[in-house]
């Protein structure tokens, strides 16, 4: 019989999908590394016939990437030579046993099956693992899983489906990491050893630099500024009011607000002058909230933190659990979009049964009785998994924890609110023209609200009615007041923010963002705190206060902000120091803003697509942080005397 | 010869432009010109040069073309000007938008960010509130404005954009020329629209300079203003 060995990047994935392929039936051996067993069982793939097959697994990265031994100490060269310094790769002590265990797994099989995550970080972990059960037998056939879930009948297909280990992936992966090997030592080491033992810093303080922890720094640290720099500045604004049918309506002036007093004084004065207000138009349109989009890992982390109360950390940890435990497909995507083999019925058909008293039963069996309308389809699609959506139904007492059931309710109500269909409703907006200035009044009638039933953290109200008014007729206000207001400060920023600027800049994957938040944060370059109560000089949170909500918008489809009393980050003095004295030294290539970092993001993107080499992408990176630190280390001077005006503020 | 020419290009000015310059003013140009020029490119250098000049030595003042004495009296709530008034573009102001987000705007454009193409994206759409009028410091929109004029006379007047018109704004150049014909005055302020100035262009190159290196520092100045006004 043919010998298969499987090797899963967790054990937990061995596990379930050792499961799944015996049927439950398998042996399980211990190793020599007390969190790695190996399960062995017979199977028949269809393309291999019966086999024996051994199912492990590693612990994610097993191998790291260091400089050789000259380097390493801090004392024995300057930073600058990590740029070019030769490069090793290591297996850590404690995971000698992991890579020792495929070797010798690997000497009596013929065919290795790698069963890592299908993410670039998986395609490289597959060539680790490639690479050990070479050693135990260096004519072993090596073959690759393609799965999104750990759903019984998707590893079953992936099981008879054997793929490729992508080379191109693995390479980025690899340029990624010689990267921020090379340029996190260099700056690490440049920034502690010149800034230790002042301004109150430690002599042995290790102030890290990392190319994503920086640009995340940088968004805390400019919002915060903002913050500090505001000065509330004062606005004038008109008013017309009037009573019909027992409803007084307010109409909002179209110049909205103007920051200068005289001027309005005297658009008000003029337009005093005229003895009625002429209806200029009635228009009736058809509104639409719509629908969330198909779910990413983005997505995830930012409404887990706006509806769910959790970090981004907590969020995608609890996502990974119910991964493993096969409830939902794998929480790692950037598509938006759902393939159009995809059996969106049949995994609503799961839900519709729900003896788990989460409340979706009803309205998952309308769906398949009609109310299902096919997804939106966004703009991106990674390839590799669909997004993120519920494959079992999950009783709320099989999950592990309160993290667990939150994310999956939502996961299951977002996915439900997927397939529906849009509310819909009808805004009516009322234009005067009073005296030569234009105002104006809008309501909204919410005629269906299909997904809003299920996805309760979208509010869409019907507002006041507007009374019926004419088009063509005059009539006298009630009142018009020129009315002031003051400008007010932004909020810091919030997690949902940081992590949509991440986004939007290129910094970091959907996989890494939550370390890289979560790093700046050990670092003590950031806090994560309630908002301070009257932050900036304007205090107080919201803008635009003064102007008129509700007018024209009403019909918009911008999802509303739900729950307050969110923690938002504000930097340590340490952490605006660094930044400061970046953006000021190498204002055009700083480090602390997402360019540099945005484009090494492209490149590594260009080496999956086949159009640039792994050389390629780290000389040309190197280049242009070596530029960085060569502006910086000749300003050296400069560079400590604005960490020190910041620092010594503690 | 000369005189009978300058009076050919001035009448040229006033029918195709209604502005008359100065013949003192005139003369010197001319003076400087080559005499076999035909009449035409004669006129386009004296427009283009007029344009560049400081309104008060190439314009000439007259009842018609410059502001009334009384325009500044306050307690006229509204009257007329017949016009068709000459004058020059000496301050623009945004007063849509707050100083600060202005001011932002201008430090943003100055590191680089979007000349370069290397704006960085801080308004995410649908997270903040997108309505919010300060976000457009970034995109560029603006207004509306409130302008000082000059006339040949050397009179300064507010005026308000109280239409949007093709041309005004934060980039406009400094000295630009309009003409006003027939446009309302509400104490001692002009309201401007499409339908009542004409925007004949140029720009006078001190001017212009002055205004922009200054911008920034009146930008400052006006937030430190407020900042101590709140405190």
């Amino acid at each position: 019989m043919v010998k298969v060995l499987c090797v899963a990047e967790k054990s937990s994935v061995a596990k379930a999908v050792a499961g799944h392929l015996s049927g439950g039936r398998f042996q399980t051996r211990q190793t020599n590394n007390k969190y790695i067993r190996n399960y062995d069982f017979d199977y028949k793939f269809n393309q291999w016939n019966h086999c024996e097959v051994t199912m492990t697994a590693v612990q994610g990265h097993t191998e790291e990437i260091d400089f050789i031994d000259r380097y390493r100490k801090w004392s024995d060269c300057d930073p600058v030579d990590l740029f070019d310094a030769q490069i090793t790769k290591n297996i850590d002590k404690s995971k000698q046993s992991i890579a020792d265990n495929i070797q010798k797994e690997a000497r009596h099989a013929t065919i290795l099956f790698i069963w890592t995550d299908c993410d670039r970080e998986g395609e490289y972990i597959g060539t680790e693992v490639r690479a050990f059960a070479r050693r135990g037998n260096p004519s072993i056939q090596v073959k690759r899983a393609q799965f999104s879930n750990i759903e019984k009948s998707h590893v079953i297909r992936a099981a008879h489906n054997p793929k490729d280990l992508d080379e191109k992936q693995a390479m980025a992966v690899s340029a990624r990491m010689e990267l921020d090997l090379r340029i996190g030592a260099a700056l690490t080491r440049f920034q502690s050893l010149k800034l230790q033992g002042r301004n109150g810093l430690a002599s042995d303080s290790l102030i890290s630099y990392g190319s994503c922890q920086f640009p995340t720094l940088g968004f805390v640290v400019d919002r915060f500024m903002r913050v500090r720099n505001f000065v509330p500045e004062p606005f004038w604004s008109l008013k017309l009011m009037h009573t019909r049918d027992g409803t007084s309506t307010t109409f909002n002036w179209d110049r909205s607000r103007l920051f200068d007093r005289m001027t309005v004084i005297l658009l008000f004065e003029n337009c005093l002058s005229s003895p009625d207000a002429l209806v200029r138009g009635v228009v009736r349109k058809p509104a639409r909230k719509y629908k969330p989009l198909p779910l990413t890992t983005v997505e995830l982390q930012k409404q887990g933190s706006r509806f769910l109360g959790m970090n981004s950390q907590r969020v995608m940890k609890a996502a990974e659990g119910l991964y493993t435990s096969g409830f939902i497909s794998y929480p790692r995507t950037e598509t938006d979009q759902y393939d159009q083999a995809v059996n969106l019925q049949g995994l609503i058909g799961k839900q519709t049964n729900d003896t788990g008293n989460w409340g979706w039963g009803a309205y998952a069996t309308g769906l398949l009785d009609g109310a299902f309308e096919q997804p939106r389809r966004g703009r991106n699609n990674d390839k590799a998994h669909p997004p993120i959506h519920p494959v079992a139904y999950a009783a709320s007492l099989a999950l592990a924890d309160a993290d667990q059931r939150k994310v999956y309710e939502f996961i299951v109500r977002h996915f439900l609110a997927c397939c529906s269909r849009d509310a819909i409703g009808e805004t009516t907006t009322v234009n005067l023209d009073y005296g030569g200035e234009g105002f104006h009044a809008s309501g909204l009638t919410v005629l269906e609200r299909n997904y809003l039933d299920i996805y309760r953290w979208d509010r869409w109200e019907s507002s006041q009615m507007l009374p019926r008014y004419q088009d063509g007729e005059r009539f006298v206000p009630n009142e018009v007041n020129m009315t002031d207001g003051k400008t007010t400060a932004p909020g810091y920023l919030t997690e949902p923010e940081l992590i949509a600027l991440m986004d939007a800049n290129g910094i970091g994957t959907d996989a890494t963002m939550a370390e890289h938040i979560d790093k700046i944060q050990q670092r003590e370059y950031v806090y994560n705190m309630p908002p301070p109560s009257g932050g900036g000089r304007g205090g107080g949170r919201g803008r635009g206060r003064g102007r008129g909500r509700g007018g024209r918008d009403a019909g918009g489809s911008g999802r509303s902000e739900g729950g307050g009393g969110k923690n938002v980050f504000v930097p340590s003095n340490l952490g605006v120091a660094l930044v400061e004295a970046y953006d000021t030294i190498a204002s055009d290539m700083s480090l602390s803003k997402p360019f540099l970092r945005k484009e090494m993001e492209v490149n590594m993107k260009r080496i999956c697509n086949g159009e640039l080499s792994k050389e390629d992408v780290v000389h040309q990176s190197l280049e242009q942080y070596r530029g960085v630190y060569a502006k910086v280390s000749q300003q050296l001077g400069n560079f400590r005397e604005i960490c020190a005006k910041y620092l010594e503020q503690e | 010869m000369a005189a009978s020419l300058a009076v050919q290009i001035s009448s040229q000015l006033v029918s195709s432009k209604s502005i008359l310059p100065s013949q003192t003013w005139l003369a010197t140009v001319l003076s400087t010109q080559k005499s076999n020029l035909p009449l035409q490119s004669l006129c386009q250098t004296a427009l283009f040069r007029l344009l560049a000049s400081e309104i008060t030595t190439s314009v000439q003042p007259t009842p018609e073309n410059t502001f009334p004495s009384a325009i500044h009296d306050i307690k006229t709530p509204s009257s007329r000007l017949k016009g068709p008034i000459v004058a020059q573009i000496v301050d623009v102001e945004d007063i849509g938008h707050s100083k600060l987000s202005q001011l932002d705007a201008l430090e943003s454009a100055e590191r680089g960010e979007k000349t370069k193409g290397k704006e960085v994206i801080r308004v995410v759409p649908g997270e903040a509130e997108d309505d919010d009028p300060d976000n457009l410091g970034l995109t560029g929109a603006g207004g509306p404005h409130k302008l000082l004029l000059e006339d040949a006379n050397g009179t300064r007047v507010y005026a308000f954009e109280y239409k949007p018109i093709n041309g005004v704004g934060i980039g406009m150049n400094i000295g630009s020329k309009v003409v006003i014909r027939d446009a309302k005055v509400v104490r001692g302020v002009l309201m401007l629209e499409p339908g009542n100035t004409t925007l004949v262009g140029g720009k006078v190159e001190e001017l212009h300079k002055n205004w922009r290196e200054e911008r920034k520092g009146r930008l400052k100045a006006d937030i430190e203003a407020l900042k101590e006004d709140d405190g």
